[in-house]
C-alpha cells in the first residue's frame, strides 16, 4: 500500500523554485532516506509530507486520499504524521508532560496515557528521566525523548529531519538503531533526511536523492562540487573537494557539479599499472546488497559509491576495511 | 542629614503602628492599580498576541505607534479622559469624575500599550519550533496558541508586572481624575504629593517605603517562580 503519492509537486518561494517533483511514491511501512546537499529541498519536502507546509502546485495523495491543503482538512492528517525536526525542541516542562501533550489532546484516558508514556520512554531508554525537566536534557537525550514523543502517538508516518546531525557519535548509533527498531516493531513508515550517504544506505530500504529541488535516481549518488582546471593531454583536470583529482572529457572550466556513475567504476584488489588515468586507491567502508547489485562504498579522499554486478563482486570480493584499487573511466563522469 | 534620618525613623514607626490612614491610602492605591492592571491585561495580552503571531500590512507601524504610546505622559491621559467623563463630556451622565472608576479607566489606557508591547516582545522571542512541534503533535489552533502562551508565560508575567509598576507609581491620572479625596480616591502617590505640599514628610516617606516594598515584593515573587522553573 502507498503511504504518499506525489505528482507535479512544486514549492516556490518568491521567484525561486525550491522543490520540483514530477512523481514520487512512498510505500507504507518502509524506511526512506532523503539525501542531498544543503538547500536541495529536503526539509521543504519533509514539511509538505508532514502537512506543515503546502505545495505551490501539484497533487498529493495520503493513504490513497487526495490532500486538500486547508486548515480543517490538514488537522486530522497531522494526527497520523509526526515530524521530528533537526534540532527538536521540548516544551519547558517535564519529560512526562512532553509525552503526555499529544496523548492528552487525543483524549487518551489517564491510565492508558501512563502506560504508553512508560512504554515509549522504555523504547528509547529514557524511563529513568520521566520526571526530569526536559529543557535540561543533553542533545542526544532530547533527540531520544522527541522520538519517544512521536512514537507515543502511534502515527502512521514519522518524518525525521537529520535525526543524527546534532548529536555525538554514541547517540548517533543509538538513534539509528532506535529508528530501525521503531520501524520494525511499530510497522510505521519512516522518512528521514541525511547528509550521510553511508548512514542513509545502511538504514533505509529506499534512498531518494534531491538536488536543487529535483529528485534524481538513486544511482546518481556520487554527486560532487568540483573545479575544472586547465587541460592536460586533451582531458580537463577536475579537482573534487580539494582532495581528489580526475581527468575528464569536458570543455568547461571553473566550478561545476558532477556525477560519477557508480556502475561505471571498475574495482580490483591488485593492479599492474597504477599510473593509468583516474586510478585511485581507497579503503572499503561499506558493502551492502541492493536490488540485485552490490553497493560498495570506498573512501578515497571522498566517499565513492560503486554498484557492482554479482559476478564482479564474486570475482573481487571486497571486504570492509580492505584496501582496493578503483578506476573511473573519463566517460563515467557527467557534468550537470 | 538629621532631618532625613528623623523622617525615616518616624516613617518606620508609622508603618509599624499600622496607622489606619496610611493603610487606607495603600488599600485604595493597590485596589485601583490591580484592577487597572487586570483590565489592561485582558485587552493588551490578546492584542499583543495577535500582533505578534499574525502578519498584516502596517504591523511595523502599529508596533512603532505602541512603542510611542509607552512614553505617553499621564497628564495627557488625565486631560483626555477628563474631557470624556466631565459633566460636559460624552460620558458625563455616568458621573465618573473623581471616582476610583475614573482612575482605573485612565490607568488602563496608560498601561494597555505597556502590556501589549511587552507581550509582543515575549511572544516574538518564542522559538517558532514550539508552534511547529505543537502542530505536528496534533494540536489545533487554540491548543497551539496555548502552547505558545505557556512558553512565553514569564515574559507575559513581566508585562503585567511592568504595567503594575507603572500605574502604582503614577501621579497625574490619579490626581486629575481621582481628585485626591481622603479615604476615597487618595492613592499613595497623590498622598505623597499632598504631604510634600504640606511640608509633612513623615507620611510621605512612609508611603514611599511601602511603595518600594510592594514593587520589591512583586519582583521577588516573579524571580522566585522564574528560578523554580529554571528559566
Amino acid at each position: 500500500m502507498t503511504a504518499y503519492s506525489l505528482s507535479q509537486v512544486t514549492k516556490v518561494y518568491g521567484k525561486k523554485t525550491v522543490l520540483d517533483i514530477d512523481s514520487l511514491k512512498i510505500e507504507k511501512g518502509a524506511i526512506y532516506a532523503l539525501l542531498g546537499p544543503n538547500g536541495a529541498g529536503k526539509t521543504t519536502l519533509l514539511k509538505i509530507l508532514g502537512f506543515l507546509d503546502y505545495p505551490t502546485t501539484g497533487n498529493i495523495y495520503f493513504q490513497s486520499t487526495p490532500v486538500t491543503f486547508s486548515q480543517g482538512f490538514l488537522h486530522p492528517l497531522r494526527r497520523k504524521v509526526v515530524m521530528v525536526s533537526q534540532r527538536p525542541i521540548l516544551f519547558t516542562t517535564t519529560v512526562y508532560k512532553n509525552l503526555e501533550f499529544g496523548l492528552k489532546i487525543r483524549k487518551v484516558p489517564k491510565k492508558k496515557r501512563d502506560r504508553i508514556i512508560a512504554e515509549s520512554l522504555d523504547l528509547v531508554g529514557m524511563n529513568h528521566m520521566v520526571q526530569a525537566q526536559a529543557h535540561k536534557l543533553s542533545g542526544g537525550e532530547t533527540q531520544r525523548v522527541a522520538l519517544a514523543r512521536a512514537v507515543a502517538l502511534s502515527p502512521d508516518v514519522i518524518l525525521c529531519d537529520e535525526p543524527t546531525s546534532s548529536v555525538d557519535l554514541e547517540n548517533q548509533i543509538t538513534i539509528i538503531n532506535l529508528l530501525r527498531q521503531i520501524n520494525k516493531e511499530k510497522k510505521l513508515t519512516l522518512v528521514f533526511t541525511s547528509h550521510d550517504k553511508l548512514q542513509a544506505t545502511s538504514l533505509a530500504h529506499q534512498t531518494l536523492f534531491l538536488d536543487q529541488g529535483r529528485l534524481a535516481t538513486a544511482s546518481y549518488e556520487n554527486l560532487f562540487t568540483a573545479v575544472l582546471t586547465a587541460k592536460e593531454r586533451g582531458l580537463a583536470q577536475c579537482v573534487i573537494q580539494n582532495s581528489l583529482t580526475l581527468s575528464i572529457s569536458s570543455d568547461k572550466t571553473g566550478k561545476v557539479r558532477l556525477l560519477i556513475d557508480p556502475e561505471k567504476i571498475d574495482i580490483a584488489k591488485n593492479v599492474e599499472n597504477r599510473n593509468r588515468e583516474n586510478h585511485l586507491q581507497g579503503k572499503v567502508v561499506q558493502v551492502a546488497q541492493e536490488k540485485g547489485k552490490i553497493r560498495v562504498v570506498v573512501k578515497s579522499g571522498v566517499y565513492i559509491t560503486l554498484l557492482l554486478s554479482l559476478e564482479k563482486y564474486s570475482e573481487v570480493q571486497p571486504m570492509v576495511g580492505e584496501t582496493v584499487h578503483i578506476s573511473i573511466a573519463p566517460d563515467a563522469v557527467k557534468i550537470i | 542629614m538629621d532631618f532625613l534620618l528623623d523622617s525615616l525613623i518616624s516613617s518606620f514607626m508609622l508603618v509599624a503602628s499600622l496607622d489606619r490612614e496610611l493603610f487606607s491610602v495603600v488599600a485604595v492605591s493597590l485596589k485601583v492599580s490591580i484592577t487597572s492592571s487586570l483590565f489592561a491585561s485582558m485587552i493588551g495580552m490578546p492584542f499583543g498576541f495577535f500582533v505578534a503571531i499574525e502578519s498584516f500590512k502596517g504591523k511595523r507601524m502599529l508596533i512603532t505607534c505602541l512603542n510611542t504610546l509607552l512614553a505617553l505622559p499621564t497628564v495627557v491621559i488625565g486631560l483626555f479622559v477628563y474631557a470624556l467623563i466631565s459633566r460636559r463630556g460624552i460620558f458625563g451622565p455616568f458621573d465618573l469624575l473623581y471616582t476610583q472608576k475614573a482612575i482605573i479607566i485612565g490607568q488602563t489606557i496608560l498601561i494597555v500599550p505597556v502590556v501589549a508591547t511587552f507581550t509582543i516582545a515575549a511572544i516574538s522571542r518564542i522559538d517558532d519550533r514550539y508552534r511547529k512541534t505543537a502542530m505536528t503533535l496534533g494540536a489545533n489552533r487554540f491548543q497551539t496558541i496555548f502552547v505558545i502562551i505557556r512558553e512565553a508565560r514569564f515574559g507575559i508575567a513581566a508585562a503585567v508586572i511592568a504595567a503594575f509598576g507603572r500605574v502604582v507609581s503614577e501621579v497625574g491620572i490619579s490626581m486629575m481624575l481621582g481628585g485626591n479625596a481622603r479615604g476615597f480616591t487618595r492613592t499613595m502617590t497623590t498622598a505623597m504629593a499632598l504631604e510634600y505640599d504640606k511640608g509633612e514628610f513623615t507620611l510621605a516617606v512612609a508611603l514611599g517605603i511601602i511603595l518600594l516594598s510592594v514593587s520589591f515584593g512583586i519582583n521577588l515573587l516573579f524571580h522566585f517562580f522564574q528560578g523554580r522553573t529554571g528559566q
